[in-house]
């Protein structure tokens, strides 16, 4: 069994495989719905995957607009849909 | 002293002949591994010929090239007669100078907007593989792949190897159409048995590709394919609904120009509208000591990348490019021509969209708005069109959306997109988003 | 429209907002420019109508009533660019005598001050660093969207009879007998004894097309937009050198700190002021130093993110006035132009006094320190 890691994504907790993006481990668990958009409330997951559409975005340990297609999940950190 | 930017294929090559022969080089890239977006891997590159890609990474790691992974440049200035290349590492801003620069910064997923492409679900060929190939992990298990062009086929086998449904494959184009390029085929041999692996595999998972067909909309796992014409106008009454977790439609790829525009490189128009660099035999850029090799000379796929990498590499170390290095990238560059004509987008895709479907992801720009600042402001280009709507505005900085802002601007003003146009869409002169703080940190 | 009652070259907003005034005492005008709508130093705004940098004198007077004129235009042409009456906040580095001297001046002339100390200050922008001890809020400052109200108030000017044409490049200027009669441009000739230069940067250009002379130059701007975030500038915030910068000569890069947020969640830092012609390319430097300045002012600020610059050519005379009034040698040559930063602020205020001179009637203030008959000595 690979040593995983956790993860609290809005609060809730997910595992994953060390070296996994953040957006990677969330689609693995079917979490889809990363945000909102500011201005029509709606949901939006990954798109481009590789850190050129931004859509992606998450709150990482309180640093806004960070791409989760591109950073790795860490053990402990704090994931968030918005501020 | 080289830089290269960016170790896919083309930076690869580049660094490794460039270093085979005398040249100090430093090898810069955003991604942890090598390999680009064609090469991605966790830990080892899988799939046709992936042997091609380990053989040169050894190469790579054999040689003294200095690598710096997860360095994100973001701007480059003239230092008198040298380059400084400033990038983002661990956070920090730290920057590289040297006499000559390759430019080797690749592609990205063309998309096209249609109902429900940025509901979550919906994502490029690209992200699927990258998902796959970087994160071990499946999009979804029920997955329409669609769009056009030849990388629909790693994607959806690809998928389909790891144990993906793929509930169809379509390409909005006919295969009919490589009979155009005959040539191409002769020419490039190889081609055929890159096919034929991709037949086997679509073979034995039971997937067949269907053509003249595009994804028309998405929503709450449902997914319509509809027939189109040759100019991609959906032919009524024909659809078919599949239920899917996953859409990932992708229309060929886009170079991104923002590193070679700061360094002030002369732009053109390809033939199929992508604006790309222009470069001389020896990949030279218009700037003195700047070469360019792959996507971003014209979109070609890895082969052609390869060798462009190697003459840029060779030509920057001072070196002749041979007879045969030059014919074999006349080889493939017939092919990636081929390509473009046997995979056209045609301007029918407008019609997908309905007047709520979004246009600019991130300022949630709709296509209503983009059409009334033509019809009700005057906006004649993208430009005027994107300072009135906000599209192009936001995060990606138009990397999605302009060139299609651009092409309903003109189909609605009834004129052509400029040339002019499509090179100044893409001028950034921040090429990746850097902090207030260490912007400010680094001033003299 | 082949023979209009006033011609108006330059679809900015100086150009937009004469073209209304006219139209909405009667005239038919038709509106001409080279680009397209907003095309040119308007579509590098950031949307400034600002009372607080004007020192006493006629800009401040032209400034307060064009700022409520602004307001008068979104009445008529209806809530379509954002206007919002966001105050400002100027606050004092070092020394706030200056500051305070000039705030007390301004009051005397029309401009509402409120004069903050410490506590205040903060309140009003609780992300201030706390080093900065005082300052004042002019709650006249205000802010719009520059290139949405220009292609509305275009498109009203339209509806009201008016035309636009777009793409034309105005080939010649007919001048008969010292009064202008109309032009030549690439989508047609046009006859009309009212012609209104405002072209902006390219003002001098034009009226060297008439046979006649105006000084103005380009002074390069940057802007530094930074991506979405939540809301931590509530008003416009400039340190007091903007003050300075504005009125200055020198040829070297000025910069000021001004920051402020923005509807759409952006921060829009600036400003610079150089001299450099028509340069128009990248200058990192620059680019760090309002970096850096914004972030001493508003040091949250270092964590959020830049995404992109961009600059613009701020139209100035060497007297830093614009130029408002009738040609001096070419009769019914009118130029509206030359207004440096304050194109926004001041368009419809300039579009009151040409329309009034036109009409031949008493106008809002004394024009002459903005004729374009000041420059004729420099010629002599």
């Amino acid at each position: 069994m690979t040593s995983e890691i956790s993860f609290t994504f809005n609060g809730e907790e997910f595992r994953c495989v060390p070296g996994q993006s953040i957006a990677a481990a969330l689609i693995a668990a079917d979490e889809r719905e990363l945000r909102r958009t500011r201005f029509g409330n709606e949901p939006r997951s990954i798109f481009c995957g590789i850190g050129i559409c931004y859509d992606c975005v998450v709150v990482v340990d309180g640093v806004a607009n960070q791409r989760s297609c591109l950073i790795e999940a860490k053990q402990g950190m704090k994931v968030e849909s918005a501020p | 002293m080289i830089i290269v930017i960016g170790a896919g294929p083309a930076g690869l090559a580049a660094a490794e002949a460039a270093s085979r022969n005398g040249s100090d080089v430093a090898l810069i890239d955003s991604a942890p591994r090598k390999g680009g977006q064609y090469w991605r891997h966790q830990t080892s590159v899988k799939g046709y010929r992936s042997d091609r890609a380990d053989r040169l990474f050894a190469k790579v790691e054999n040689a003294s090239i200095t690598h710096l992974s997860e360095a994100t440049v973001w701007s480059i200035e003239k230092d008198g007669q040298l380059f400084r290349v400033n990038y983002l590492q661990g956070g920090q801003e730290s920057s590289l100078t040297a006499e000559k620069l390759i430019l080797a910064t690749g592609a990205y997923d063309r998309s096209l907007p249609f109902p429900g492409w940025d509901k979550p679900g919906s994502m490029t060929p690209g992200a699927a593989q990258a998902l796959l190939k970087g994160h071990g992990v499946l999009a979804g298990k029920k997955i329409v792949v669609a769009g056009t062009g030849p990388f629909l086929l790693p994607v959806a086998t690809g998928l389909a190897e790891s144990g993906a449904d793929i509930v169809g494959l379509y390409d909005a184009n006919s295969p009919f159409r490589w009979l155009l390029s005959p040539h191409a085929l002769l020419l490039n041999p190889s081609k055929f048995v890159e096919l034929i692996y991709y037949a086997k595999l679509l073979k034995k998972f039971h997937i067949s590709p269907k053509f003249k067909r595009v994804v028309s909309s998405f929503s709450d796992g449902s997914v319509t394919i509809s027939c189109v014409d040759s100019r991609f106008g959906i032919l009524a009454k024909r659809d078919k609904v599949h239920q899917v977790d996953v859409v990932a439609v992708g229309w060929g790829f886009m170079p991104d120009l923002s590193l070679g525009g700061i360094a002030g490189c002369a732009q053109r128009v390809d033939t199929d509208g992508t604006a790309v660099f222009s470069i001389d035999g020896s990949q030279r850029s218009s700037v003195e000591n700047v070469w360019i090799a792959g996507e971003a000379t014209g979109i070609g796929g890895a082969d052609l990348s390869l060798i462009e990498g190697e003459i840029a590499g060779l030509s920057a170390a001072g070196q002749k490019v041979s007879m045969v290095l030059r014919f074999n990238r006349m080889r493939k560059q017939i092919f990636a021509n081929a390509l473009k004509r046997s995979y056209p987008i045609r301007d029918g895709w407008q019609s997908w969209s309905e007047e709520t479907t979004t246009i600019c992801r991130c300022e949630e720009v709709k296509m209503s708005e983009i059409r009334e600042s033509v019809t009700e402001l005057g906006a004649e280009d993208s430009r005027t069109a994107k300072l009135f709507t906000r599209a192009g505005m936001g995060l990606c900085q138009g990397r999605i959306c302009s060139r299609n802002v651009s092409e309903i601007v003109a189909g609605l003003t009834h004129c052509a997109v400029s040339d002019g146009e499509r090179i100044a869409s893409s001028n950034r002169p921040i090429a990746s988003p850097i902090s207030l703080g260490i912007l400010g940190d680094g001033k003299k | 429209m082949q023979n209009p009652d006033a011609i108006v070259i330059g679809a900015g907003i100086v150009g937009a907002s004469v073209a209304l005034s006219l139209t909405n005492s009667g005239f038919k005008v038709l509106v001409i420019d080279r680009g397209a709508v907003s095309s040119g130093t308007t579509g590098a705004g950031e949307g400034n109508i600002l009372v607080s940098d004007k020192d006493p004198g006629p800009e401040l007077t032209l400034a307060l009533r064009s700022r409520d004129l602004w307001f008068e235009m979104q009445e008529d042409v209806g809530d379509t660019f954002e206007l919002e009456a966001k105050g400002g906040v100027v606050v004092a580095r070092n020394d706030d005598g200056p500051l305070m001297k000039l705030a007390a001046e301004q009051s005397h002339h029309g401009v509402k001050v409120q004069l903050l100390d410490h506590a205040s200050l903060h309140d009003l922008e609780p992300y201030l660093d706390r080093k900065f001890q005082s300052g004042v809020f002019y709650p006249q400052d205000s802010q719009c969207q520059p290139m949405l109200a220009a292609a509305h108030v275009i498109r009203t000017v339209v509806r009201r009879g008016g035309a636009f044409i777009s793409q034309a490049k105005v080939t010649k200027i007919s001048v008969s007998e010292g009064h202008v009669t109309g032009i030549e441009t690439t989508q047609g000739n046009f006859s009309a004894p009212i012609i209104v230069n405002a072209t902006g940067t390219w003002a001098g250009e034009l009226a060297q097309m008439a046979g006649s002379h105006l000084p103005i130059a380009p002074r390069k701007g940057f802007i530094l937009v930074t991506e979405p975030t939540q809301k931590y500038v509530f008003h416009k915030v400039y340190d007091s050198d903007y003050v300075a910068n504005v009125a200055s000569s020198d040829a070297d890069l000025q910069t000021s700190t001004v920051v402020e947020g923005t509807r759409a969640g952006t921060i829009l830092i600036g400003a610079s002021r150089e001299r450099v012609g028509f340069d128009g390319s990248m200058n990192y430097e620059i680019l760090r130093r309002l970096a850096a300045q914004a972030t001493s002012l508003f040091p949250v600020l270092r964590d959020v993110q830049l995404l992109r610059a961009y600059r613009g050519f701020r139209p100035y005379a060497p007297d830093h006035l614009p130029v408002i009034g009738e040609d001096a040698t070419v009769k019914g040559l009118w130029h509206s132009a030359g207004h440096e930063g304050a194109g926004i602020g001041l368009a419809p205020g300039s579009a009151a006094l040409i329309t009034d001179a036109i009409l031949g009637r008493e106008s809002f203030m004394e024009a002459s320190p903005f004729s374009p008959a000041r420059f004729e000595k420099v010629l002599l």
